[in-house]
């Protein structure tokens, strides 16, 4: 009994079905986080804006933050079909659910960031004859997105997390495959702890990856990326001084 | 290399005495290499004489060179319930540099602002180069109502806090307005950004990012930035205020020399010993009206006793 039945080679045998899981997670989260940064953006800026409709986006904000991931995945997958008829899939379910949550949240991260803009700025590029929409594009939308994209990672890793949650209707992600070892093998305690191994893994591999993404946008460029991204154009301008001095 | 050393541009100590080559807009030592090229610069040129101004391009008026670049008209203004301008007129002449002063919360800036319409007049009307702007005067038909971003385009402004694209490179600072209000090509609007940068001394830096500038250094791309695109008025809303002292010459020296130019200015500053050089209309505000206006004998001879206070109070 006890220590000596932690069977730790499970995580070995089951490999290929736990990546299976996690794949299954990443593919959600990855799909839904697509969506809601875009819908996300459409929300602030709905938000910031005139006044019936930016009280709509308060309400639709405040309404999805306060929903468990748990609640809202239900409602989606069965209440829909109950109610409208609809049938989704799981996957879609878990799309439509992670969507529509994490929307509220990158709409209040997109707020934060574009009100971070110095107000100076749009007024420079006002003074300047340019045009509003030339003026969101061009000044105030790549330098909110800056702001925004640490904020945009640990939203990101929370969705895959609550990708847990979707064991509920059935999505074979991380935790449903490990109950679903755990029913043959008995042996929660190791199957759990690689399940949160993997979590935590993922957690740090999305924060190593919008690390890389935040250099690439420095100013001055830092690093291989940005360089990468950003030194032709550097190169340009020095060669056309050359060409003038 | 530190960044903010100027390098081998070397900027002169504050102090060093204006040159007083006409016409030529250069900040530094790249001024020699400007003269032996002088195309680029003519085309700023003006003179207040009038008659060789309304044949280049980049100047003044458009129409009759003897109306007004500039016309404000009973401008009011409210913040709230709080009117802070009281019924401005005011009238700027092509090549005309005038100077706004006046204790803080007298009102400069916000004429300043109103003139490209970042502040929007609750009456009067404001009118740049033929478009005219505002609800007009009470009890009068409204101002013929052109399209703000028509009168901003004429307007050039620079800002105390510089507002530059913190994104940008220097030459991408010059250059993006260049393509989204010009219409320029790419390869073009670089090629005239790099032009602009040279005349105000750093066109070494048009590499580099805002935050690799200093203070001094980043007006003075605010200055080409607005200077490229050949505005009929420039407007400087405390230039030199957010810079630390030593870098305030080298600001003053390339607003100097555009003034030298010809350039049409209008001036909101601290720097009395600055306005007493280039202003030729000075004119003193206090809380929400024109107190006094009048050439650099306001400054030694004011007659209102308010600008007497204040003229005091700055000695």
């Amino acid at each position: 009994m006890g220590i000596t039945s932690y069977d730790w080679g499970l995580i070995w045998d089951y490999r290929s079905e736990l990546l299976h899981g996690l794949l299954t997670a990443l593919e959600v989260s990855v799909v839904a986080l697509l969506v809601s940064v875009v819908a996300g953006l459409g929300l602030a800026m709905v938000r910031l804006g005139k006044k019936p409709f930016s009280w709509i986006a308060a309400i639709y904000i405040n309404v999805f933050r306060g929903m468990p991931a748990l609640v809202t995945v239900i409602w989606i997958y069965f209440g829909v079909s109950l109610v409208v008829g609809i049938n989704f899939t799981v996957f879609q379910a878990g799309v439509i659910a992670l969507s529509l949550l994490y929307s509220a949240f990158m709409a209040e991260i997109f707020r934060s960031a574009l009100q971070a803009v110095p107000h100076g700025h749009r007024e420079a590029g006002q003074a300047l004859g340019m045009r509003d929409t030339r003026i969101f594009v061009s000044v105030v939308a790549p330098q909110a997105f800056k702001i925004a994209l640490p904020n945009v990672g640990s939203m990101f890793i929370g969705m895959i997390k609550d990708t847990s949650t979707f064991t509920v209707i059935g999505l074979l992600e991380v935790v449903r495959v490990v109950q679903n070892v755990n029913a043959q093998t008995f042996q929660p305690f190791v199957l759990y702890t690689a399940a949160a191994a993997i979590y935590v893994l993922v957690a740090f591999a999305v924060d190593l990856l919008f690390r890389v993404g935040e250099g690439a946008f420095s100013t001055p460029p830092k690093g291989a990326v940005s360089q990468l991204l950003r030194g032709r154009k550097q190169r340009r301008i020095e060669a056309l001084v050359a060409e003038l001095a | 290399m530190n960044t903010l050393d100027p390098g081998p541009l070397g900027d002169p100590a504050p102090g060093t005495p204006v040159p007083a080559e006409k016409g030529v807009l250069i900040g530094d030592e790249e001024r020699a290499e400007a003269l032996a090229a002088p195309a680029a610069p003519a085309g700023r040129r003006a003179r207040r004489d009038g008659a060789e101004a309304s044949a280049q391009p980049g100047v003044a008026t458009t129409g009759d060179p003897s109306q007004p670049v500039v016309r404000i008209r009973g401008l009011r203004k409210s913040f709230g319930d709080l009117e802070v301008l009281h019924g401005i007129d005011l009238d700027v002449h092509a090549g005309e540099h005038v100077v706004l002063f006046g204790p803080s919360g007298s009102g400069k800036s916000t004429v300043l602002r109103s003139i490209n319409l970042l502040e929007e007049p609750n009456s009067g009307s404001v009118c740049v180069d033929g478009v005219e702007y505002g609800p007009g005067l009470p009890g009068e038909e409204p101002a013929k109502r052109g399209k703000p971003i028509e009168l901003r385009r004429k307007v050039g402004m620079v800002f105390q806090q510089f507002n530059l694209f913190p994104h940008l490179t220097a030459l991408e600072n010059v250059a993006l307005p260049l393509r989204s209000v010009k219409g320029m090509k790419a390869d073009d609007a670089s090629r005239k950004a790099a032009e602009s940068l040279r005349q105000v001394g750093l066109l070494q830096r048009a590499a580099h990012y805002p935050g690799q500038l200093s203070g001094g250094q980043q007006q003075r791309v605010a200055i080409a930035r607005a200077l490229s695109q050949d505005p009929k008025v420039m407007l400087f809303d405390e230039p030199t205020s957010a810079l630390d002292p030593e870098l305030v010459g080298e600001v003053l020296r390339v607003m100097h020399e555009l003034a030298e130019a010809g350039m049409t200015m209008v001036v909101v500053t601290h720097e009395l010993g600055f306005a007493r050089e280039i202003g030729d209309l000075n004119v003193f505000m206090d809380a929400g009206v024109v107190v006094e206006t009048g050439s650099s004998e306001l400054f030694d001879h004011p007659t209102d006793p308010r600008c007497q206070d204040f003229m005091r109070a700055v000695r």
